[in-house]
């Protein structure tokens, strides 16, 4: 028999507590010769095998099986609305105190840079509405939304400043950016920084918030015409544009009047009658929303209005117009021809509206916004295609921003054998080149975000530990070690670190 | 509920999957209807305009589907048997047609060949019996 006496010392040995173990395994402790684990598994239940009864008859019949019941799957839509939910605020997080708005004013303040500028609530509905959010951009781990102010942001402020201003050389100019960088690097916040900033100045927002969707064939398509049977019109995806444009800017577009006859409209247009008027019936009916969107457009470029038209006419306000994910627009889309080939994106009336915005005049060689604004088309790291022609596109206009002229042997050019989409290069080479009617425009840039710079990595990380999500103390060396290990600043890769939870032990 | 061919279909089906449930009309062929008809892949029934309905029921009832298709098939066997040939003979036996071997395995021939195939779109009941006979006695299930 074993006894539970240490022999090396003759202590006792600590033993598990009585009141853990049942009373009876206590017994059976010394007896077992394997080790305590099946002992410590606790006496077996009553039901865990059948104890088949005195003299009782055991037959091979099996039992039928109970059916399986099964939950019913989600509603239509359910999975969906679940995984684009966005959540903007986290009862459990901290608020963060002495936490500026947003506002005309702090907008162009150097001093706030690298501190965090939340979203004005009454705001967020608008935003919202242009769904400015994205569903994985963590949002939902703060008290309130709120962005870092870091020096495009600045830029961006005292562009948007400068423009809407009542006096000053970059009033009503019209600045044309794309906006690239790697994955997690705030292209997509950048936007909604500039919708942000756009919504205080009483602009007029349009926003296309995700590309992709016009060209995967998940919207309903027709011929525009039957004099241009190649060029392709999406009625569906245009009404929930006017739609995102309505509910967004409706303090805007409810003071402005029509000033122009639009003979292709259905319904009457009468003088007097509100922007939001005008576009609540291409909402309603999509068979129409194309020409009710054009309408708006010529309604919102005008300069001056028609005779007729003239009581109430107001200056129309400047425009900012963001795309996400450019990328998908530079190639064939899913959709079939009547010949089933599939159809070039640039052959999608909207694809063609927002891409001639890029070059400074319209066909018809006006300016294309004469009342000035900001065109920001982003691409995406995470989910964008390979085009090639899309690439060497913006590799050129890299080199002109960097004064290579496209006669120099420097200026980058196609791999002939890499079938390079003409389509594409066209695109991008008459938006560069072109001289814009109005002197003041400047023509196509193209904008690369990096990382944060070490001062702004801190106040971003300073924001994570005032908001309880972060217990370390933010020093230099510390924040130089996150700096570094988030590849040099990319603030998406920052948030991972800094949204880790940490026990402390 | 939309009336294709003289077929209801549900509204929340897509006009895909419901032109692909006409027998002679797979992949290809509805993709390229849709594509004459200006209809986005994942368009539904109820999605469809009244003028596109009667599109795709006017170009389906030109096209060889349905009963038809499976009567040329018949008949092609039928001419086949009747000019004595040899693949007739096989269909006539229910062997396997195309030269594959008979040594082992000819169990599902019977039952693939088409000569079997009713006009109205069932197998022809002795036969079914037969087959299932077949393999009931071979264990096969």
């Amino acid at each position: 028999m074993v006894s539970s006496f240490c022999w090396s010392c003759l202590t006792r040995l600590p033993t598990a507590p009585r009141a853990i173990l049942p009373p009876t395994l206590t017994a059976q402790r010394v007896a077992a010769f394997h080790s305590s684990t099946p002992l410590l598994a606790g006496a077996k239940k009553k039901g865990d095998l059948p104890v088949a009864k005195y003299r009782q008859a055991k037959s091979a019949k099996m039992k039928k099986k109970k059916p399986v019941e099964r939950t019913r799957p989600p509603a239509v839509g359910e999975r969906r609305a679940l995984r684009k939910r966005i959540v903007l605020s986290n009862p459990n997080a901290l608020e963060v105190e002495d936490m500026q708005d947003l506002s005309a004013e702090n907008m162009v303040d150097a001093r706030l840079r690298g501190s965090i500028l939340g979203l004005p609530v009454p705001m967020l509905d608008q935003l919202r509405a242009v769904q400015a959010f994205k569903p994985k951009q963590g949002w939902s781990i703060f008290r309130r939304p709120g962005t870092v102010v870091r020096r495009e942001t600045l830029e961006l402020g005292r562009l948007i400043d400068g423009i809407s201003a009542e006096e000053g050389e970059n009033k009503g100019k019209v600045v044309r950016k794309i906006i690239t960088g790697v994955k997690g690097s705030g292209k997509s916040v950048h936007m909604l920084q500039a919708m942000s900033m756009a919504f205080t100045k009483e602009w007029v927002v349009i926003t296309v918030p995700e590309a992709q969707d016009l060209v995967i064939a998940n919207t309903a398509y027709a011929p525009l015409s039957d004099e241009n049977p190649n060029v392709y019109v999406q009625n569906d995806a245009t009404a929930a544009l006017l739609s995102r444009i309505v509910t967004a800017n409706q303090k805007v577009l409810s003071k402005l009047t029509v000033s122009q006859p639009h003979p292709a409209l259905k319904t009457a247009v009468k003088p007097g009658m509100t922007l939001e008027a005008l576009a609540k019936p291409g909402i309603q009916d999509p068979a129409v929303a194309w020409s009710v969107f054009q309408a708006l457009w010529t309604e919102l470029t005008a300069t001056a209005p028609a005779a007729g038209f003239e009581k109430g006419f107001k200056p129309r306000p400047p425009m900012l117009v963001t795309l996400d994910n450019l990328a998908h627009w530079m190639k064939e889309t899913k959709y079939n021809n009547i010949d089933c080939k599939p159809i070039h994106a640039h052959d999608l009336v909207f694809v063609q509206h927002f891409l001639s915005l890029l070059k400074p005049s319209t066909e018809a060689g006006k300016p294309s916004l004469p009342n000035g604004g900001l065109i920001l088309y982003a691409t995406s790291g995470s989910n964008s295609p390979t085009v090639y022609g899309f690439e060497v596109a913006l590799q050129q206009l890299a080199a002109r921003q960097a004064g290579i002229k496209p006669s120099s042997p420097e200026f980058p050019q196609p791999d002939p054998y890499l079938n390079a989409d003409k389509r594409v290069l066209a695109v991008f080479n008459d938006s560069a080149s072109t001289k814009s009617p109005a002197s003041k425009d400047r023509s196509l840039e193209l904008q690369t975000i990096g990382g944060l710079t070490r001062d702004e990595a801190q106040g971003f990380m300073e924001y994570f530990a005032r908001s309880g999500l972060l217990r370390e103390n933010i020093t230099d060396t510390w924040v130089g070690e996150k700096w570094s290990l988030a590849g040099g600043g990319v603030i998406g890769e920052l948030e991972k670190l800094g949204r880790r939870l940490r026990v402390i032990a | 509920m939309v009336f294709i061919l003289g077929v209801n279909f549900p509204e929340r089906n897509l006009v895909k999957k419901s032109l692909e449930s006409f027998f002679g009309i797979g992949n290809l062929t509805s993709t390229r209807l849709l594509a004459r008809f200006h209809i986005h892949p994942t368009c539904k029934v109820g999605d469809l305009a009244n003028k596109q309905v009667l599109d795709i029921t006017a170009a389906l009832s030109d096209m060889k589907i349905e009963n038809d298709l499976r009567r040329q098939y018949l008949d092609n066997i039928k001419r086949l048997k009747e000019t004595g040939t040899y693949r007739g003979r096989r269909h006539a036996l229910g062997l396997p047609v195309r030269g594959q071997r008979t040594r082992s395995q000819v169990g599902l021939h019977p039952y693939l060949n088409i000569s079997n195939y009713d006009t109205r779109g069932c197998w022809s009941t002795s036969l079914v019996d037969v087959v299932v006979g077949y393999y009931t006695k071979q264990e096969f299930y």
